[in-house]
């Protein structure tokens, strides 16, 4: 089966800074693909070119089996975009909204209207079809977003930073609304700099940092191939350190190893009897935490930078 | 580096389909021709418009109004006109062509800086099949439409004024809405090209103080220009306005000739070179 995002050496200069440095990654029809990086990574100027909306500056990009450079109307109706910053129209209701975004893809009339109450219903805003978008709360506007992004059935729906400024409530609802599209077999593509965003909803993604893909594969692949399965994250004062360091630094061996990120020790690959032993030099359990390693370490290994700042 | 999978296959990117063009844009224009999509952007500005209209409404019906009082009554009967001609009779094709004008060039200055910059109404509409053309192009056919609207609302005020100051002379003054229709799209797209220009709201008054301003007064709509120097009156000749006023005084009058059709062939000439930079210069705007 082709796929359903292809690109190669993708390249997007802005005069002569490089935004996206020539990356290369292919999206399967039906998988749910993230981008992870954080700001600044090339997460949007990657989006933009796959929507058509800038030029590609080199290398090869097709969605849908279209070159974007020459089939752009033809791809631009088969996506649904959801971008960074919302930009409903202020003036119009919610459901005016969706019928002028309707009208762009030549939906008629009747069928949008169907799709219209579908999608609110969907997004679980029905009871809001006819108010005014500054009555909608930020959680709200976002999923009248992607409502506004499905109205013309795309086969590729793309999602920029989703959830970011959402409290943890309004973020869940949309994670849940998410997977209920993936299930239909929409081919989501979502770009986040929340590990945990990444890590809940993508079944396999793409890490970006200064326009460059560090590495792609499924999240737990990652974190295994980086990381390993557990971590122990220390928050220490100078003495602490110097008497943990004195403790572990003989005993890492070959599989662990130690990063030292602003004021955290991130202790990697380390058997379970040395977590106890550490716990009992430090002796304040709540400034050990013994847990599960995920994407963040996966950042932190690849780059010695953390996701958010 | 480890790969997974998705390790992407290397086969060359397929050659363009024939007859294909990047983003449609023609070689010796510089942009792709605007599709059926226009009337798309077209209907959204209407929509919008129509959402808000009483508040759009009142100020076309009530800024004549007051200057017929104030220009045609209050200084009007301090002048003196060749003929028979009364000062306000004067004014009408004026009036008529100046408030259509600061419709469209309000809308395609302000307006457009909202859609284009503050509310991302361009962007929205960019990853819809509309190309940026389109979005340009339907821009300027509203900006042109507001032109209109606002001329067809000055006409029912003179209509109504007429049976006392014979403003209406002929069933012709019909044909001021699309002489404003036209003059809109003009100044529109010269209002689009240089909202392109804009980083700031604050730039925006720049194109009314030394564009908009000095034609409203050298249009020929308030005094007949033969009475300033020479060169002030070719200066005007290249002004669109000026144009418009002359094309109303013969619609309005009845009093029409080959003079009339040669502004409405001056307005359509330099519509079409205002459009296309229109297309060029917001076309570099918003692909970037
Ligand atoms: N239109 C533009 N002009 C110049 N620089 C840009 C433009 N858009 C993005 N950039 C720069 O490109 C880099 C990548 O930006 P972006 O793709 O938005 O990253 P992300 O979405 O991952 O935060 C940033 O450093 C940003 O400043
Ligand atoms: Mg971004």
């Amino acid at each position: 089966m082709p796929a359903m995002i292809e690109a190669h050496g993708l390249v997007k200069t802005f005069g002569d800074f490089r935004a996206v440095d020539g990356i290369d990654f292919r999206v399967e029809a039906g998988e749910f693909f993230g981008m992870l990086g954080p700001n600044g990574a090339g997460k949007t100027s990657t989006i933009r070119m796959i929507s058509c909306v800038v030029p590609i500056t080199a290398g090869a990009l097709q969605v849908d089996g279209l070159d974007v450079r020459y089939e752009d109307r033809a791809i631009k109706a088969r996506l649904g975009v959801v971008p960074q910053d919302d930009n409903l129209d202020q003036d119009l209701s919610v459901r005016k909204n969706l019928e002028v975004y309707a009208r762009y893809y030549d939906v008629p009339k009747r069928l949008a209207r169907e799709r219209i109450d579908e999608g609110l219903e969907l997004m679980q805003l029905q009871d809001r079809a006819d108010e005014r978008i500054s009555a909608l709360s930020g959680g709200m506007k976002r999923r009248l977003v992607v409502a506004r992004a499905l109205v013309n059935e795309p086969r590729l729906l793309i999602l920029d930073e989703p959830t970011t400024g959402l409290d943890p409530q309004a973020r869940h609802l949309v994670w849940r609304k998410l997977r209920l599209l993936r299930e239909r077999g929409v081919t989501i593509l979502l770009t986040t700099h929340y590990m945990d965003e990444a890590e809940h909803l993508c079944d396999r993604l793409i890490v970006m940092d200064h326009g460059r893909a560090l590495d792609d594969g499924r999240p737990r692949t990652l974190i295994e191939r980086y990381v390993g399965r557990d971590v122990l994250e220390l928050h220490l004062n100078d003495e602490e350190r110097a008497r943990v360091r004195a403790y572990l630094d003989p005993r890492l061996g070959e599989s662990a190893r130690v990063e030292q990120i602003e004021d955290v020790t991130y202790v990697y690959g380390l058997g379970q009897e040395h977590a106890r032993e550490v716990e009992e030099l430090v002796g304040d359990h709540y400034r050990v935490i013994d847990r599960r390693a995920n994407l963040e370490d996966v950042f932190l290994t690849l780059t010695g930078r953390a996701l958010v700042e | 580096m480890a790969t997974t999978t998705s390790t992407p296959t290397t086969e060359a990117p397929p050659e363009p389909p024939s007859g294909r063009r990047r983003g449609g844009v023609l070689p010796w224009l510089g942009v792709a021709v605007p599709g059926r999509r226009t009337y798309r952007v077209w209907q959204r500005n209407r929509d919008v418009f129509f959402q808000l209209w009483r508040a759009e409404l009142m100020p076309p019906l009530v800024e004549p109004v007051i200057m017929f009082v104030a220009l045609g009554l209050g200084l009007g009967t301090y002048v003196e006109l060749t003929g028979d001609t009364e000062y306000i009779q004067y004014l009408g094709p004026g009036v008529l062509a100046m408030f259509p004008m600061f419709a469209s060039v309000f809308e395609s200055l302000f307006g457009a800086y909202f859609r284009m910059d503050q509310h991302g109404t361009y962007a929205a509409i960019l990853s819809t099949p509309a190309r940026p053309e389109e979005i340009i192009a339907g821009d300027a056919a509203w900006a042109a439409t507001r032109g209109a609207i606002n001329a067809a609302l000055i006409l029912v005020v003179m209509v109504a004024l007429t049976p006392v100051y014979g403003l209406i002379e002929s069933p012709l003054a019909l044909l001021t809405i699309p002489a404003a229709f036209v003059l809109g799209a003009v100044l529109g797209s010269l209002g689009l090209a240089y909202t392109s220009q804009a980083r700031s709201i604050s730039q925006l008054t720049y194109f009314f103080s030394l564009f908009v301003l000095p034609m409203f007064w050298f249009s020929g709509g308030f005094f007949p220009l033969e009475s300033l120097p020479g060169w002030a009156t070719a200066v005007a000749w290249f002004t669109p306005l000026l144009h418009a006023v002359e094309l109303n005084r013969g619609l309005v009058t009845g009093d029409i000739g080959w003079a009339h059709l040669g502004h409405l062939a001056w307005l359509v000439a330099v519509f079409f070179p205002a459009f296309w930079l229109a297309l060029w210069t917001m076309r570099r705007r918003l692909v970037e």
